[in-house]
């Protein structure tokens, strides 16, 4: 009987036009919700699958001896791709020359993900292939083949074996797996390593084990492997296997979110307006019906069962219009996405029903629960305020709402709380701020000619509603630019993460009689380079007179084990330089004096520095080469670690070390066309060793490319959704205005006059929530930056500007669009409400 | 049937307490027709209200058929209200989402009445609007509006009508065939009513009259010609 009511008044409800605003904005806003979500988790799967090459697997287990057989049971048993490959040092012999290599003995189902690029010709791009030599052959990386001067087709002895030559390898996914890999590339079949005879035992190997799969089975799996492994092996994915992609990738991951979150945000908006709007024309029904003998429960029940029906058709409708839009934007954007796009999941669509259902009811049920309190006098008197009794229950069920909603679609608590709490303290902040605006507003209205005195009245006279409007258009305009603000400084953090000309080659071991040479090779062949660092080996013995080793037990007892940082006492590469390295920052005590002379000083990592309670002052004992130096800690450093030069945690005041015999490294810049000017290097130079970490920095700028286009797209998503809240805003508080101004022009005001108003009206309601937007999001940002993406907070002085002007031209503009209809349509319609 | 002892209500107003009613006794037999009559302000409304349970007093107590309206809660007093009581306004208080026959369906429905349909249709023939049952208030014409209201008022076979100047809003014609309506429905249906009105000759037409002056109750001037008036 109760549901049939409701049916009946929902019908009703909706025939006459009343709804019709509320089911919008809730369609627009699930939409919005199921279009971002779903987009991003295509996005997100394709960004994985994608820097899932650079592993050639979805995950990988590492050791350096065999795994017990039984897991890889386990994982065909799961229905897991996989495949192998085998690493080691071997020397490979052309007829006339021999060359040192890292060989890798691949499985023939390798790679799992990405592809082998091949070619007949050294250098020069050939085809893609999606498996390794067969039997028999190898292939060469291209430099290998002028440094043994063999072509391919020729024969090469690898261990007691000959192989023929088939290819050049121009391009493998999983090159930039590490700095284990010193030396040219020679890849192989898995199933000839035995006939070689290079493997003995003792030699150093490396298996690693590939699986590939859905991500539920590989998380499935990755449980039940982990502790059927040896401590000293671990099984990890792409994220963990390469630190630059993992940072780059957990940071576009939390962008998303944060974009998908505002969304969320900024949908809840959306429907609470409408909802507010449909309640506050529903005060007077109520009071009717109560009067009728409706009683307050019997109102609950009714408009609980409206809301909830009203709230199923419209998720269960704005999913389906999300799915669609959502398909048509991948569309229309699959030319400008680098990657394939995997079908969509089921959990966007569940979150967008969700958000849709939860959104409904944490915000219109607070203003809905106020229905029930209408007293039904008000048929009498209009002016009596509706009871403010459930105000404190709705609002705790509009915050339970949200939270609950904000942390189920991050699955981070501090992110939710965070965004969530200074939202808060902005929109108090912000309500006050929008107050006194709107009390000087009336002050300097008073001395305006008459269109805007009539527009500034008019703010006054809905002072309230026009603080609660300038508060939302706030709001939105503060989510955009937190979003925009967000995003620039992350893509330039990235960009400045790896310069065009950043050192992609580490040169070691380098013998002291070479560092002149090589320096005079460097610069004749115009190669950028970075300082050769002296390097050698120690650690520290003794802090301040006590044994390192146990006052480092004593302090890791106090300690934290969660914090985990470098070690004081392990064995170390110490260098000494006169100039402190590049994007190195001194956090405590003072750099030396470059020509600094007298007794030893140290500056330490500041990790290093706190994770063993070390300082500026501090008393250090060094055994170095079986030698003891002590040496006075004199600054602590920060260290920009992926900026792909060489980096120490320990560096010693020049001359201090000169007495130990050293190594020397560097790095340096090679273009990918002038690779070959390694087998000059290497050939005259043959005791020092080169790792190529080209590869890897590809790869991290192919991972910096798609991120940075992911959340590009997404923020233009959001913005579309952000306008569209702001006209659904607009559109809620036209009601009033239509009234107020068919009044006006009964009264004798010409189109201009209203327009003129309505125009101010707007551009001023813009401004205002420009400035507050610029103030929130100013602070959001900071602490995001700081707290979340972990990124150096700057100041925004373009966002002063920007803020208020995209405020009075958006709102002007969505507001003068959507008041053109107030001025055309004949004062009497609105007046008996015909319209 | 209706009943009131020492009723009095005030208001916190920004100018300090504000005394409305005072000291009110009245009581209004079973299917009399009372008019409650005034200056503008007195608290004629005031009055209605309160002894129709839409709202409460600050003193004193109201019987409503043979129950303590006062000692109810809101939620009983909607039921009361839903049950005994009819109202007629001044601004006619459609809901204007619905058409004409769907505000008069609406009490019966709301108890869930199976027969509000047919109840309704017969009400709205009976005040003459059969050929506008689908149209919204916002189409009918202010007289029109008022005779749905009628209508609405008696679908929920209440005992007791309450009307706040009904004819307020309307031309002296048009008024007086609301009324006239009023009365004629009233006869037929037994129901007690209580009309408020500063019109005296309306009033004239009532059993009797109630005057209030500035929140007390004046005189109550019985008058027993009734009947005969109202046929001439
Ligand atoms: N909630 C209230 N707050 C302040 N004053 C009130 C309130 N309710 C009623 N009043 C005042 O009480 C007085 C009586 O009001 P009431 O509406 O009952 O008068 P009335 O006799 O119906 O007048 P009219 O014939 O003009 O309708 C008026 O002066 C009115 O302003
Ligand atoms: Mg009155």
């Amino acid at each position: 009987m109760r549901l049939g009511l409701a049916l009946k008044l929902l019908w009703r409800d909706w025939r006459s036009g009343e709804l019709t605003l509320l089911l919008v904005s809730l369609l627009i806003a699930v939409g919005t919700v199921t279009t971002i979500t779903l987009f991003v988790d295509r996005l997100q799967q394709a960004l994985l699958a994608e820097s899932a090459t650079f592993l050639a697997a979805d995950r990988v287990i590492s050791s350096n001896q065999p795994i017990d057989p039984q897991i890889l049971t386990e994982a065909r048993t799961r229905g897991l791709g996989q495949a192998e490959t085998l690493t080691f040092l071997s020397m490979v012999f052309s007829s006339e020359r021999a060359q040192f290599a890292a060989v890798k003995a691949v499985s023939d189902t390798y790679p799992l993900r990405g592809e082998l690029i091949t070619s007949d010709k050294p250098f020069e791009f050939g085809e893609i292939v999606t498996s390794g030599p067969p039997p028999g052959e190898i292939w060469l990386e291209s430099r290998l083949l002028p440094s043994l001067d063999v072509q391919p087709g020729d024969v090469l002895d690898l261990g007691v074996t000959s192989f023929v030559v088939s290819k050049a390898l121009i391009k493998e996914p999983d090159k930039g797996g590490g700095f284990s890999n010193t030396g040219p590339r020679v890849l192989m079949n898995l199933s000839d390593v035995p006939l070689t005879e290079v493997v003995q035992p003792g030699s150093r190997l490396t298996y690693r084990y590939l699986f590939s799969g859905e991500k539920q089975a590989l998380d499935d799996f990755q449980a039940w492997v982990e502790p059927r492994l040896d401590e000293n092996v671990r099984m990890f994915g792409v994220k963990e296997g390469t630190e630059g992609i993992g940072n780059a990738l957990d940071r576009a991951e939390r962008f998303l979110l944060l974009g998908g979150l505002l969304g969320v945000i900024l949908a809840g908006v959306a429907i609470a307006l409408s909802a507010q709007r449909y309640s506050l024309r529903h005060y007077d029904h109520v009071a009717i019906l109560k009067t009728l003998g409706a009683t307050p429960n019997g109102i609950d029940g009714l408009f609980i069962t409206i809301f909830v029906l009203l709230g199923l058709i419209g998720t269960l409708l704005g999913s389906g219009v999300g799915y669609m839009a959502q398909i048509g934007i991948s569309a229309a954007l699959q030319p400008f996405i680098p990657v394939e796009l995997p079908a969509p999941g089921m959990r966007p669509i569940w979150l967008g029903l969700t958000t849709g259902f939860v959104c409904l009811l944490s915000f219109a049920l607070p203003p809905l629960l106020k229905l029930r309190s209408t007293e039904p006098i008000r048929v009498i008197r209009r002016d009596i305020e509706v009871g403010t009794g459930s105000n404190r229950l709705a609002q705790l069920i509009g915050v339970v709402g949200t939270i609950g909603l904000m942390w189920w679609y991050s699955e981070d608590i501090e992110l939710t709380l965070m965004i969530f709490s200074g939202g808060l303290v902005a929109l108090l902040v912000l309500s006050g701020l929008a107050f006194i605006l709107l009390k000087s507003g009336r002050v300097l209205g008073m001395q305006a000619g008459s269109v805007w005195r009539l527009a500034l009245a008019g703010m006054q006279r809905r002072g309230q509603e026009n603080t609660m409007q300038i508060l939302v258009f706030g709001l939105a305009i503060m989510l955009l630019l937190i979003l925009f603000l967000v995003r620039t400084s992350l893509i330039e953090n990235w960009q400045a993460q790896i310069p065009v000309d950043a050192p992609n080659h580490f040169a070691m071991n380098i013998s002291p009689e070479d560092v002149e040479p090589i320096r005079n090779l460097l610069v004749e062949n115009d190669i950028r380079s970075q300082p050769l660092y002296p390097m050698i080996s120690g650690r520290i013995s003794k802090v301040n007179g006590e044994v390192a080793k146990e006052r480092e037990e004593r302090e890791t007892q106090t300690d934290d084990q969660e914090e985990r940082g470098p070690r004081a006492t392990s064995n170390r590469n110490l260098t000494y330089a006169g100039e402190i390295p590049d994007d190195n920052l001194i956090t405590s005590g003072e750099w030396w004096a470059a020509d600094y002379v007298g007794p030893a000083l140290v500056s330490l990592e500041k990790d290093l520095a706190a994770r063993n309670g070390l300082k500026v002052g501090d008393a250090l004992e060094f055994t170095i080469q079986g030698r003891q130096l002590d040496a006075k800690v004199s600054s602590i450093r920060s260290v920009a670690w992926d900026n792909m030069q060489p980096n120490f945690y320990i560096i010693f005041s020049p001359a201090a070390l000169e007495d130990y015999p050293s190594t020397f490294m560097t790095s340096f810049h090679l273009e990918r066309e002038n690779k070959i000017f390694l087998n000059g290097l290497l050939r005259e130079f043959p005791t020092m060793t080169v790792i190529e970490v080209d590869a890897i920095i590809e790869q991290i700028k192919t991972i910096i490319t798609q991120v940075t286009m992911a959340i590009e797209l997404v923020l233009g998503l959001i913005l579309i959704s952000g306008a569209l809240v702001l006209l659904a805003s607009i559109q809620a508080s036209m009601d009033e205005r239509f009234k107020q101004h068919a009044i006006l022009r009964t009264l004798g005001a010409g189109r201009r006059l209203v327009m003129g108003s309505l125009v101010i009206e707007f551009c001023v309601l813009g401004l205002f929530a420009g400035v507050l937007a610029a103030i929130g999001a100013e602070i959001t940002v900071y602490g995001l930056e700081e707290q979340i993406f972990e990124l150096d907070y700057e100041p925004n002085p373009m966002l002063w500007l920007l803020g208020p002007v995209i405020g009075a031209v958006l709102i002007g503009l969505i507001g003068t669009i959507a008041t053109l209809k107030v001025v055309r349509t004949p004062p009497t319609i609105v007046l008996r409400g015909l319209n | 049937m209706i009943k009131t002892i020492d009723l009095g209500k005030t208001v916190q107003t920004s100018e300090g307490q504000l005394t409305i009613l005072k000291g009110i006794d009245i009581e209004i037999k079973k299917s009399e027709a009372v008019a409650i009559v005034g200056a503008s302000g007195s608290g004629k409304t005031t009055l209605l209200s309160l002894i129709a349970g839409l709202d409460t007093p600050s003193q004193g107590q109201i019987f409503l058929a043979d129950q303590e309206l006062t000692a109810m809660d809101e939620e009983q007093r909607a039921k009361a209200r839903g049950e005994f009581v009819g109202f007629v306004f001044q601004a006619f208080q459609l809901l204007d989402s619905l058409t004409a026959i769907e505000n008069v369906m609406l009490p019966a429905e709301l108890k869930g009445d199976p027969e509000a349909e047919s109840k309704a249709k017969e009400l709205l023939v009976r005040v003459g609007l059969d050929h506008r049952m689908h149209h919204y208030p916002r189409q009918l014409s202010g007289g029109e509006q008022q005779r749905v209201a009628l209508a609405r008022a008696f679908a929920s076979s209440a005992k007791i009508l309450f009307a706040d100047e009904p004819t307020g809003n309307l031309d002296t014609k048009t008024g007086a065939t609301i009324i006239d309506l009023l009365f004629e429905l009233n006869r037929e249906f037994g129901t007690t009513l209580v009309l408020v009105t500063h019109d005296l000759r309306l009033a004239e037409r009532c059993d009797r009259s109630i005057l209030i002056d500035s929140g007390v109750i004046t005189a109550e001037p019985i008058q027993a010609k009734a009947s005969a008036l109202i046929e001439s």
